[in-house]
C-alpha cells in the first residue's frame, strides 16, 4: 500500500463525511459504514466521483464496488491501487 | 412441491401469503387480484390495527360516514390488490399484459436529451418501470432487491433482463450503484427509481393529508452529477387498465421541485385516494416490508 493513496483517501472520506460524522481516531481501518464514517449512499456516490477525479480512474464495474472495497479507507485505497497499477 | 415452497419464497412475502399468492396464481387473470383484494378486506375485519388506520386515512381526506367506510374498505382492497400485481398473479406473458397498460405523457420521456431519471412513487400500481417496458420504452431500474415468482417465469424475463437491474443497497455499498446508474444515465439511457422508498437519506417532505410523503435524495444526487432531467412518473389503475402518466421535467431548484411534487400529490390523493396504500400505510421497515 502506497501511503500517499492511503492518505488522500483519507482525506476524500474525511471531508465527505465532515466533522460531525468523522471519528476522533479515523484512520485507515476505519469503516465507510455504520461503526465508523456511517456514509450513506450518497455520501459514498460523492467519495466515488472524488476519487476518480483525484485518481484519474474509473470505478464502475461492479466488480470494484463490492462489500469488500467499500468496507475501509483502506480497501477503498487498495482498489484505487489495482486499478493504477 | 411443499418443501420447495420456503426455499422459492422471496424474503418480502410471509409464508401465508406466498402460499395464497401461488394459489391464487393459477386462476385467470385477473381473479387472483380480486381475491386478494377481499381477502385484504376481509384480514382487516379480523386485523381491526389496519382497518383503524384505513379509517384514519379516510377520515383525513375530509370525509365521514359511510363514505368514510368506503374508502377505507377500497384503500384495503387495492392493497390487496397491489401486492398481487407486484408479484404479478396471474398474468402469463408482457403480451397478456400490454392491452391493459397505457402510457400517458411520453412526449416528456421523447423530448428528453439523453437520458432522463424517471421518478416512481409507491402510489397506484407497482411495476410501473416493467408496464413501461412493456410500452416499448427502454428503462433501466434502480432499487432494492425484488424478485417474485411472476418476474422468474420464463416469459417475462427479457423485460427484467439482469443486465437492465441496478440493484442498491442500503448504507455505502448502494453509492457504487448510483455511480453506475450515473454512467448509464450519461450514456443515453433512462432510469426508473422510486423516490418514496424505506432506503436513503432523506431529502424534503411533502405534507399530505393523512401523512406526509417522505421524498429521498438518491435521485438529486444522480441529477447533480449527470444534469439529466427528472420526469416524476406515477401510476393509477383504471379498472384492469394500468395507466403510467409521465409528467413534465422537475425545475433546477428544490424548492420548486417540493412545490410541483406537493401539487402533483395533491390533486393524487383527492382523485385516487384509494390507491395511496403506502402513503396510508407507511411501512416501518420500508417500502420492502409491503408484502411482509
Amino acid at each position: 500500500m502506497t501511503d500517499p493513496i492511503l492518505r488522500r483517501v483519507l482525506a476524500i472520506v474525511s471531508r465527505v463525511a465532515g466533522p460531525g460524522r468523522t471519528p476522533p481516531d479515523a484512520g485507515p481501518e476505519t469503516g465507510l459504514g455504520e461503526q465508523g464514517y456511517w456514509l450513506d449512499s450518497v455520501d459514498m456516490l460523492e467519495v466515488v466521483i472524488a476519487c476518480e477525479h483525484e485518481f484519474g480512474v474509473v470505478l464502475t464495474d461492479p466488480a470494484d464496488l463490492t462489500g469488500k472495497s467499500l468496507t475501509s479507507v483502506r480497501t477503498l485505497a487498495e482498489l484505487i491501487e489495482r486499478k493504477l497499477a | 412441491m411443499r418443501d420447495a415452497l420456503p426455499r422459492d419464497r422471496p424474503e418480502q412475502y410471509g409464508a401465508a401469503a406466498w402460499v395464497l399468492i401461488l394459489s391464487l396464481d393459477m386462476l385467470p387473470w385477473p381473479w387472483g387480484e380480486r381475491l386478494l383484494a377481499l381477502t385484504f378486506v376481509l384480514k382487516a375485519c379480523v386485523q381491526v390495527s389496519c382497518l383503524r388506520q384505513a379509517l384514519r386515512w379516510a377520515g383525513a381526506q375530509s370525509l365521514s360516514g359511510a363514505r368514510r367506510w368506503r374508502l377505507a374498505m377500497a384503500l384495503l382492497a387495492h392493497h390487496g390488490r397491489a401486492l398481487a400485481r407486484s408479484a404479478i398473479v396471474g398474468l402469463r406473458s408482457p403480451e397478456a399484459w400490454r392491452p391493459y397498460v397505457k402510457i400517458r405523457g411520453e412526449e416528456h420521456l421523447r423530448s428528453a436529451r439523453g437520458g432522463a431519471i424517471l421518478l416512481g412513487f409507491h402510489v397506484g400500481m407497482p411495476g410501473s418501470d416493467i408496464a413501461l417496458r412493456v410500452a416499448g420504452q427502454h428503462v433501466r431500474w434502480l432499487g432494492g432487491n425484488r424478485v417474485s415468482r411472476g418476474w422468474s417465469r420464463p416469459a417475462w424475463r427479457p423485460l427484467v433482463d439482469g443486465d437492465d437491474e441496478l440493484e442498491i443497497d442500503a448504507g455505502p455499498l448502494g453509492g457504487g450503484v448510483l455511480r453506475r446508474a450515473c454512467r448509464v444515465l450519461l450514456a443515453g439511457e433512462h432510469v426508473y427509481l422510486t423516490a418514496d422508498g424505506g432506503v436513503g437519506r432523506e431529502a424534503f417532505r411533502v405534507p399530505l393529508p393523512g401523512g406526509p410523503l417522505v421524498v429521498r435524495a438518491g435521485w438529486l444526487a444522480l441529477r447533480t452529477h449527470t444534469q439529466a432531467p427528472v420526469l416524476p412518473v406515477l401510476s393509477h389503475r383504471e379498472g384492469p387498465t394500468h395507466v403510467v402518466t409521465i409528467h413534465p421535467p422537475l425545475p433546477a431548484d428544490l424548492v420548486s421541485c417540493e412545490m410541483i411534487l406537493g401539487r402533483l400529490f395533491e390533486d393524487y390523493t383527492r382523485r385516487f385516494p384509494e390507491q395511496c396504500y403506502t402513503l396510508a400505510f407507511p411501512p416501518p421497515g420500508g417500502t420492502t416490508a409491503l408484502a411482509a
